[in-house]
């Protein structure tokens, strides 16, 4: 059985309209209380499309305000960097991010493969292929197949390859039961919408000293012309958890300086339980955005502000601590090394850095 | 994404844009010799090919230039620019809403009819044909995010009737260096006939070219959409120089369009022979490093310099080159 390491915690319902699942406080990286039931067909997607605020309107001053603040957050990095742009990938970012504690090794968020992290590989190529085929034929196969069809995810095939046959028969009990899910869940999306998988963003920052790259792994909607018309979906086939959120998060912030229209929701869809958490994009959601994504640039860049163990205001992993039952917290915050929390679950994309 | 309406995008006829016959044959006498000057001295003439790629690999990733070609072998990023392309395509005739439901149908109408002829209009159709569930799931989802971007960068009902869509490469092959290949990849090609006025010949059938790179623009974009002209009108002397290239890039929502002059041709006729300089060059530094006693004492340099094409001016040879490059980057 693939585990999840953070499965414990509480959660907390908003209520937020009949038959919701979102969540406040970005996840809590706990599965769902017994007899909740995930959103399903249309009430998914109308959960999607209405945010319960209005769609932001395109707003050429806003797209501009944000490029000057970022552009002035970053000034100094633009002037005493040299060489190559600094690329900014959603993992780099929360590794730059966290504290002591929580930095990984490698200091880049490459996570070593495991399980969890195959399973997250497999899971998000299945959901690409639902959205664009709506079938499968057998889950794991299919995902090994769409995985292994260029070299790009070459290491994570071959840990999978390499698993014993008592070790792959898990693997893919869990990716079966995971496609289901998506299965069930997932209804045909209207072609009108556009919906698109995978979608690269770039944007240049710092007088293009700083590259910002990210995916979204599900777009949908045309580009806005007077409201935004447009959502983004991040799916992870891990339990929700607050860094989840700002890694949606920081994909807006991305649409709205690529398309100049933010999106007018960001959403991040859990394959393991089948919640949605879903956010309207709002002034604040972008600036909070690109308050941490300069904070992570300056963390990045050689001698920058990396923040001491414990005391990091954007580490997602203290913030998943905070949902955690108080003597794990307690055990967390304390700034000695070797209180180090599990590794993380699935993260549905390898990061790109991990990748051949 | 922000919506690019090419009918409503600027006035395209500038009468001062207009790209003669003679200034055509300026602009080719530009490129044949700096392209002899940059290999002169070679025995054997190299095989370069110059693409849009290749010139932007040359600015921006000089040390990758002469490294060995990776064995080809199909990825779906591969398969998405054409099979894209034919799903807008087919979008725009009205055989689909759009492309998420498109790949798949114009996917399978391709196997089939090289099941059926033999005749492969794509090139993959063998491999796709190949692929179980999940790859070619792969492979259409990849080029649903592709032309996707494209569906949204155009007014179709506009730019539709006069677009046409991939299409064979433009390929030119300098006179007197038989190996040095200048290839242009546009995505579309839209008539501007209609838009011409009966009386002027100069412009009747010309183009405007549109392509569609992912990352972001370069600081050179200029010079690169150009080259596109540049290498449409040379392969094809007779027929107008394309009048505009626009350069869509998606993953960074930047589009971009130079109105083509001899100015700019001339531009992009200096990057061509710098870029084929280099490559030159970097060839020659790749075949004299074994012969270096240093790295490899077993080796005979003189059986080497018997192996290499390059061997009998090698010595001379990367000083004379980088010399061009030198004056040609300023």
């Amino acid at each position: 059985m693939i585990t999840d390491p953070d499965s414990r915690g509480t959660r907390v319902d908003t209520g937020v309209g009949p038959g919701t699942t979102a969540r406040v406080g970005g996840g809590s990286a706990t599965p769902p209380s017994a007899g909740w039931q995930p959103l399903a067909g249309p009430a998914l997607l109308d959960r999607l499309r209405v945010t319960g605020r209005p769609r932001p309107s395109v707003d050429a001053a806003l797209v501009g305000n944000l490029r000057g603040y970022l552009d002035r957050g970053l000034d100094d990095v633009a002037a005493t960097v040299g060489g190559p742009a600094t690329v900014v990938t959603g993992h780099r970012l929360t590794a730059a991010l966290a504290c002591g504690i929580h930095r990984p090794d490698d200091g880049v968020g490459c996570p070593p493969i495991s399980a969890p992290l195959a399973c997250g590989a497999l899971v998000g190529v299945l959901f690409r292929q639902w959205v664009t085929t709506g079938s499968f034929d057998d889950p794991f196969d299919d995902a090994l197949e769409g995985l292994s069809i260029d070299g790009h995810q070459a290491p994570v095939v071959a840990w999978i390859e390499g698993l014993s046959a008592a070790r792959r028969s898990e693997l893919r009990a869990e990716v079966g039961r995971q496609a289901d899910g998506i299965r069930q869940r997932w209804p045909a999306l209207d072609p009108a919408w556009l919906p698109r998988t995978r979608e690269p963003i770039r944007v240049e920052l710092a007088h293009g000293r700083v590259e910002l790259a990210v995916r979204i792994d599900l777009v949908l909607g045309r580009p806005a012309v007077l409201d935004a018309s447009v959502a983004l979906v991040e799916v992870t086939s891990a339990l929700l958890r607050p860094g989840h959120r700002d890694d949606a998060r920081l994909g807006a912030l991305a649409e709205t300086l690529r398309s100049g229209a933010p999106p007018f929701a960001v959403a991040t869809y859990s394959t393991r339980t089948g919640e949605l958490d879903v956010e309207a994009v709002t002034p604040e959601l972008l600036v909070g955005a690109a308050n941490r994504l300069v904070a992570g640039v300056r963390a990045m860049i050689p001698g920058g502000e990396r923040s001491a163990a414990g005391a990091a205001p954007w580490c997602a992993g203290c913030a998943a601590e905070l949902f955690r039952p108080a003597a794990s917290t307690v055990t967390s915050v304390s700034p000695v090394r070797a209180a180090r929390p599990a590794a993380p679950d699935v993260l549905v994309d390898v990061p790109e850095e991990l990748a051949a | 994404m922000t919506v690019t309406c090419v009918a409503a995008s600027g006035a395209v006829d500038r009468p001062d844009g207009v790209v003669t016959a003679d200034d055509l044959s300026a602009v080719r006498a530009l490129v044949v010799d700096g392209i002899a000057q940059a290999v002169s001295g070679l025995a054997d003439g190299p095989s370069v090919e110059v693409t849009l790629s290749s010139l932007r690999r040359a600015r921006t990733e000089p040390s990758s230039i002469g490294a060995p070609y990776e064995e080809f072998a199909w990825k779906p990023v591969f398969v998405r620019r054409s099979l894209g392309l034919a799903a807008v395509q087919a979008c725009v005739e009205g055989r689909f809403r759009a492309p998420s439901v498109a790949v798949g149908p114009v996917a399978d109408d391709a196997v089939d009819q090289w099941r059926r002829t033999g005749w492969r209009t794509f090139h993959w159709e063998p491999w796709f044909a190949g692929l179980g569930a999940g790859a070619r799931a792969a492979v259409l989802a990849e080029a649903v995010t592709w032309a996707s971007a494209l569906w949204v960068a155009f007014d179709w009902d506009d730019a539709g009737p006069r677009a046409r869509f991939g299409g064979a490469d433009d390929l030119w092959t300098c006179p007197g260096n038989s190996g040095i290949r200048l290839k242009g990849r546009c995505e579309i090609r839209l008539d501007r006939s209609g838009h011409t006025r009966p009386t002027d010949r100069a412009r009747r059938g010309a183009e405007e070219l549109v392509s569609v790179s992912s990352g972001l623009p370069g600081d050179a974009v200029d010079e690169e959409l150009a080259y596109l002209a540049l290498v449409a009108a040379l392969c094809a002397p007779d027929r107008p120089v394309p009048l505009r290239v626009l350069g869509l890039w998606p993953d960074a929502g930047e589009r971009h369009a130079v109105h083509v002059d001899l100015e700019l041709l001339r531009r992009a006729a200096a990057r061509v022979v710098v870029s084929v300089a280099e490559t030159v060059d970097a060839r020659v530094r790749v075949r004299q490093e074994p012969v270096r006693p240093a790295r490899d004492p077993a080796v005979d340099p003189a059986q080497v310099a018997a192996n290499s094409s390059f061997a009998p001016l090698a010595s001379g040879l990367p000083a004379a080159v980088s010399g061009i490059s030198s004056t040609m980057s300023s």
